[in-house]
């Protein structure tokens, strides 16, 4: 097998952007429908978790990235201090690389991202307060800014056409639906671990600040479940585009397609724990609701649960694809 | 030879060419003509490499290691071989390979800071390692894996047509020392160059056509089989890039 190029703090740089842009762009987009998309009271909580979740996966996975660049490598080798900061060079200029682009749209989110949490920083911070403002203004930046950025880790993948696993338009629409979808497993996960509202469902606790973040939960995941949806949608088009265009894109999808190196790795990972799985359970409690109108109630423990294998999946993902589409190439010479 | 390393700064390029040239003074004879007509007009340097006449003997990997100090495990020039056939009906090819000074270089259309970028005065891709962050992305972009890091300064380096030597109207190192002849060196804008003339003439091909990078490297009687061509029932092909990594990518 060939050495890559782009290893372990890309994959992680890729999934953590991922999930801090998937969960600016959610928080953002239920604080601006307020109580009118159906969250009632409890949107302003979920927007809370996002906002104080989406700063951290973005600043580490940037930090994880610096430490791929050989310039700092080598600084870090050779002890020389010159080349540690030789990434600063990134900001020096602005050109059409997507690398560019995309640093430029990176850096600009996180610090959205980071005076967006602030706004949220106090317990006391509720709708209306004297933050309001700025909060709502960075909302509004929050949600193409998250978009864009994970659109861009795609079409940073996706520019080459030396790389004819990444060459693709739809791996962009993925990493954009499986950040959202990060994103949201994220939030439910600060949630199911933080929350003082979420009682188990046996409990007395069938009061009305109960049933108002019951509700969000359950729109919340039955966004998921249709973001799920369409995430098994742009897999299929991934997989049926590259197979179906002979040659250099029919031969590199071919790895994670039956008999190819990774296919364990991508349908048992990526396919069956990432995407099958926790679809899975969310249908089990999001059907009853939908269609009985049943009270929504998903235990603690299958909440945490379900959010994991999503942000596992989410993370196989990244692997597979940066990794598959190092080791194929175009054909003959 | 730091100082021929760091030649293609765009910050002070003139001062540092001058003593990238005093550290190859002893070179071959400077074609004068070539050299009167660097001054007048936009040059576009390509190279023809004849495979017929490769007998694959590594004097250009070796001159051109030397001539950069190259270091270990990394190449800026090499040479593939392709065994074919299976026996008694077998053949053994080579392949002198190179960065291809692109036309339309996909390694330039990625990197985020400038750092690689073609030189309008002659086409040559270059890489100004004081300006590349390492990031890879150049090595990713280009199909003809031509790109290393250098482990020396952890930046992007490749073949530059060595520039040092071309400004100063000598002929590459891999050129001049090719006992064959298999490498030609020139500006195809010279209609009477040699370059120019086994273009015209010769059925010359590129790598990886399909890619759209427009080499400016062209062969003659390469052979362009490789593994994957072994579906064709009963074909056994080898390929031997005597780099670290075996295969192509
Ligand atoms: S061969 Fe590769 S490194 Fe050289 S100019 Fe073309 S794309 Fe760039
Ligand atoms: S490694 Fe250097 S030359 Fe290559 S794309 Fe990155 S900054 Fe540009
Ligand atoms: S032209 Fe110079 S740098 Fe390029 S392969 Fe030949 S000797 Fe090496």
């Amino acid at each position: 097998m060939q050495e890559l190029q782009w290893g372990l703090p890309v994959i992680g740089y890729l999934f953590l952007a991922g999930v801090g842009a998937g969960a600016y762009t959610v928080s953002s987009s239920v604080l601006l429908r307020g109580g009118g998309g159906g969250f009632s009271g409890d949107h302003f909580n979920i927007a809370r978790y996002g906002a104080l979740l989406a700063p951290i996966p973005l600043i580490v996975g940037t930090g994880m990235i610096i430490l791929e660049l050989e310039t700092f490598q080598t600084a870090v080798a050779h002890g020389d201090i010159s080349l540690l900061f030789r990434w600063i060079n990134l900001f020096l200029t602005i050109n059409l690389s997507p690398m560019s682009i995309g640093s430029w749209v990176l850096a600009l989110c996180i610090i959205a991202s980071v005076g967006y949490a602030y706004t949220f920083l106090s317990k006391e911070s509720a709708d209306g307060d004297d933050k309001n403002g700025l909060r709502h203004g960075l909302a509004w930046i929050g949600v193409p800014l998250g978009i864009a950025v994970a659109v861009y880790t795609g079409i940073l993948l996706g520019a080459m056409p030396a790389r004819p696993f990444w060459n693709s338009p739809v791996l962009a629409l993925l990493f954009l639906v499986s950040s959202l979808s990060t994103g949201v497993a994220g939030i439910l996960l600060l949630r199911a671990l933080f929350g003082k509202h979420h009682k188990a469902p046996d409990g007395e606790t069938h009061d009305a600040s109960h049933k108002t973040a019951s509700r969000a939960t359950y729109l919340l995941a039955s966004s998921d479940v249709l973001l799920i949806g369409f995430e098994i949608l742009a897999i299929f088009l991934f997989i049926l585009f590259a197979n179906l265009t002979i040659g250099n894109p029919a031969k590199a999808v071919s790895v994670i397609l039956p008999g190819g190196e990774f296919a364990a790795m991508f349908w048992i990972g990526v396919v069956v724990i990432g995407l099958l799985l926790p679809v899975l359970i969310e249908l089990r409690y999001v059907i009853p609701t939908l269609l009985y109108h049943q009270p929504y109630a998903m235990p603690r423990g299958i909440e945490v649960a379900v959010c994991a294998v999503i942000l596992i999946g989410g993370f196989m993902l990244r692997y597979v694809v940066v990794v598959a589409g190092q080791i194929t190439g175009p054909m003959g010479i | 030879m730091k100082a021929t390393a760091t030649a293609i700064s765009r910050r002070d390029l003139v001062a540092k060419i001058g003593k990238g040239a005093a550290l190859v003074a002893a070179a071959t004879a400077v074609p004068g003509k070539a050299k009167a007509a660097l001054a007048q007009r936009a040059v576009h340097y390509a190279m023809v490499i004849d495979a017929r006449k490769c007998t694959g003997c590594h004097a250009c990997s070796v001159a051109c290691k030397a001539e950069f100090e190259v270091p270990l495990g990394v190449h800026r020039s090499w040479v593939e071989y392709v065994e074919k056939g299976t026996y008694p009906n077998v053949s053994r090819n080579f392949l002198p390979r190179l960065c291809n000074q692109c036309s339309e270089p996909p390694c330039v259309s990625v990197c985020p800071t400038g750092a690689t970028y073609k030189r309008k005065e002659d086409g040559i891709v270059v890489v100004d390692p004081d300006i590349c962050i390492g990031c890879k992305y150049c090595m990713l972009a280009c199909p003809y894996d031509a790109r290393f890091i250098n482990p020396n300064t952890g930046t992007a380096d490749k073949c530059d047509f060595c520039l040092h030597r071309v400004t100063e109207g000598l002929e590459p190192s891999c050129v001049n020392t090719c006992q064959g002849r298999a490498r030609i060196f020139g500006d195809l804008n010279d209609p009477n160059s040699e370059v120019a003339k086994l273009v015209a003439t010769e059925p010359v091909t590129v790598l990886r056509q399909e890619m759209g990078t427009k080499p400016n490297v062209f062969y003659i009687g390469a052979d362009h089989s490789d593994e994957n061509d072994t579906r064709v029932p009963g074909q056994y092909i080898r390929v031997d890039t005597h780099r670290p990594i075996l295969e192509r990518r």
